[in-house]
């Protein structure tokens, strides 16, 4: 996937256009910016509303790396009972969580190696369309 | 820098069950299941989950005939999703390569590289440390071994591949007979079913006999890259690394149908399109074709309708990567083997003889060449522009009913925006 944005090296103004705009310097490559580890990262897209409090919304496109380790409340996608689901990551002390976002202690999901509860990858970016 | 030479070590990176690997990446539901992925058009098995091996279906078994197992077991089929395979392969590639950027990718799911920087203690444990971060970092498991040459990398990995950790290492073995005398003739590398059967023949069972064998024998019985095996055997390096990507030399584009073709105007259209492909293929590598073989042959499984298979060669004129002119040679070949009444289930082209298109100008280069040569330009652009096959020829059809049959495809591609794997939020 290659992603531009050209890129134009004079302010936009509110006169008439500079003839300038015609030579574009160079382009805005998102992908080196928002990608740091090619091999390692994934596009996905989200498919449900359990994550509107943290901002991410049924259709945003999600950058995800698998190389990282999950910072406490970073968002993360996670096998939970053999689906990959998208989830915060909650550390308190010795233990490791998944929540949806709220605040509310029931929808936490304890880590669990062993009950095929883990992280898949780290959400770096959230990709979403306002327009 | 230091002046220790270490010993040479090659490891060779295989991923496991691939096919099934990337199957399983973004569907964890088949993560403990038995799953198969068939080939093109659905025809064989291709790729098979260490549980789907253990219910006996074996490697290359047409589809039709392991479907009993397959349905009494519930075990999970896939069409190939080469788009999405090649994608995950690109990236075990490139992670290899923050290893060692000497690797040489020896097939979709293949590597070798050099190891022989490291001290012969820490190897294995540099091994354990590229398996893991293949697998952390793209999901796809490994099996690793390590040996003085490539072929004993293939013995060290024969048996990585059984071993929990998934990483073997025979450097600083000293006596490796006990390993070898348990790997049969036939698995070792660059011994296919001809030398297998010859060795059985004189009494050479297993890759210590043949370690063993002297090199005048086998010299004088069999050719000079057996020897070579057996020199590797004994762990003296003969087959170095081919690191460079040299340029091809050749071009194929073949395809199992969708659907049995009879027709000679259907036969056509599919190989003008891959004549197409092909051609648009050297030219994006600046490459001329000297020849072309075309290649046709209907179902081997097909008991109730006739068996028949040909292929023809020519030469062109002048060497060229002209869409126009390969498609009309093509078509040509075409009508010579085709015989009617026959249900075709696969056609291909070869396109061989590559060589660099700026040689190519020639006493009978004129004006006209140039105009096709812009116009074949203007077609790569607005081809490469607008998506595949926007601009075309008519002789390669239009509605492509005798495309590829994906049946059970997972229709995911990590390597295209509109076809991205979808996550639940809930």
């Amino acid at each position: 996937m290659k992603l531009t944005i050209p890129f134009y090296l004079h302010k936009a103004g509110a006169g008439f256009p500079s003839p300038a705009t015609d030579y574009i310097e160079e382009d805005i490559d998102l992908n080196v910016h928002l990608i740091k580890n090619v091999p390692a990262t994934f596009v996905i897209r989200v498919q449900g509303k359990s994550m509107t409090d943290v901002g991410i919304n049924d259709g945003d496109i999600l950058v995800v790396d698998k190389s990282l380790s999950p910072k406490n409340f970073s968002t993360v996608i996670a096998n939970v009972h053999d689906e990959l689901v998208v989830k915060s990551f909650v550390q308190e002390r010795d233990k490791k969580f998944l929540t949806s976002g709220s605040k509310d202690f029931r929808d936490r999901i304890l880590i669990n190696e062993e009950e095929d509860i883990f992280i898949w990858g780290v959400v770096t970016y959230v990709i979403h369309s306002v327009y | 820098m230091s002046s220790i030479q270490y010993t040479k070590k090659i490891a060779l990176i295989d991923c496991n069950s691939f096919y099934v690997s990337c199957e399983r990446l973004f569907n964890p539901k088949i993560r403990k299941k038995p799953v198969v992925v068939l080939s093109n058009n659905d025809g064989c098995i291709i790729s098979r989950s260490n549980e789907a091996k253990l219910l006996g279906i074996k490697m290359g078994e047409p589809y039709f005939k392991a479907k009993d197992i397959i349905i009494k077991n519930n075990v999970q089929v896939f069409s190939s999703n080469y788009s999405l395979y090649g994608d995950l392969s690109r990236r075990v590639m490139r992670t290899l390569k923050r290893f060692n950027s000497d690797i040489e990718i020896y097939s979709i799911d293949e590597a070798f590289m050099d190891l022989s920087n490291f001290p012969d203690k820490e190897v294995e444990e540099v091994g354990k440390e590229i398996r893991n971060t293949v697998l952390q970092w793209t999901g796809i498991p490994t099996s690793i071994g390590i040996a003085k040459t490539k072929t004993l990398s293939k013995v060290a990995n024969h048996i990585a591949k059984k071993k929990l950790s998934g990483v073997t290492s025979l450097i600083g073995i000293e006596n490796i007979d006990p390993i070898l005398e348990k790997i049969d003739i036939n698995d070792i590398w660059g011994v296919g079913k001809q030398l297998t059967k010859f060795y059985q023949k004189h009494g050479i069972y297993n890759a210590k006999q043949l370690k063993n064998k002297s090199n005048t024998w086998i010299k004088k019985s069999s050719n000079v890259l057996s020897s070579r095996t057996a020199m590797e055997l004994r762990g003296i390096s003969c087959i170095g690394l081919e690191t460079t990507t040299s340029k091809r030399k050749s071009c194929v584009v073949s395809r199992s149908f969708g659907k049995r073709i009879e027709s000679f105007q259907e036969l056509k259209e599919a190989v003008a399109s891959y004549c197409l492909n092909a051609s648009e293929k050297i030219r994006s590598e600046s490459l001329v074709a000297k020849a072309i073989t075309i290649f046709v042959r209907t179902s081997p499984f097909q008991r109730n309708f006739g068996y028949y298979s040909n292929s023809k060669t020519i030469d062109f004129a002048i060497a060229t990567n002209n869409s126009i002119e390969i498609v009309k040679n093509a078509i040509s070949v075409l009508e010579s083997i085709y015989k009617n009444g026959y249900r075709y289930q696969k056609a291909g082209i070869i396109l061989t003889g590559l060589s660099n298109a700026k040689d190519k100008s020639n006493l009978f280069s004129s004006q006209k060449d140039e105009r096709i040569n812009s116009l074949m330009r203007s077609i790569d652009n607005t081809n490469y522009r607008y998506g595949r096959s926007t601009l075309s020829l008519a002789s390669a059809g239009i509605h492509k009913k005798w495309n590829m049959r994906r049946e059970h495809s997972s229709k995911i591609d990590t390597a295209d925006f509109y076809c991205i794997p979808t996550i639940k939020a809930i």
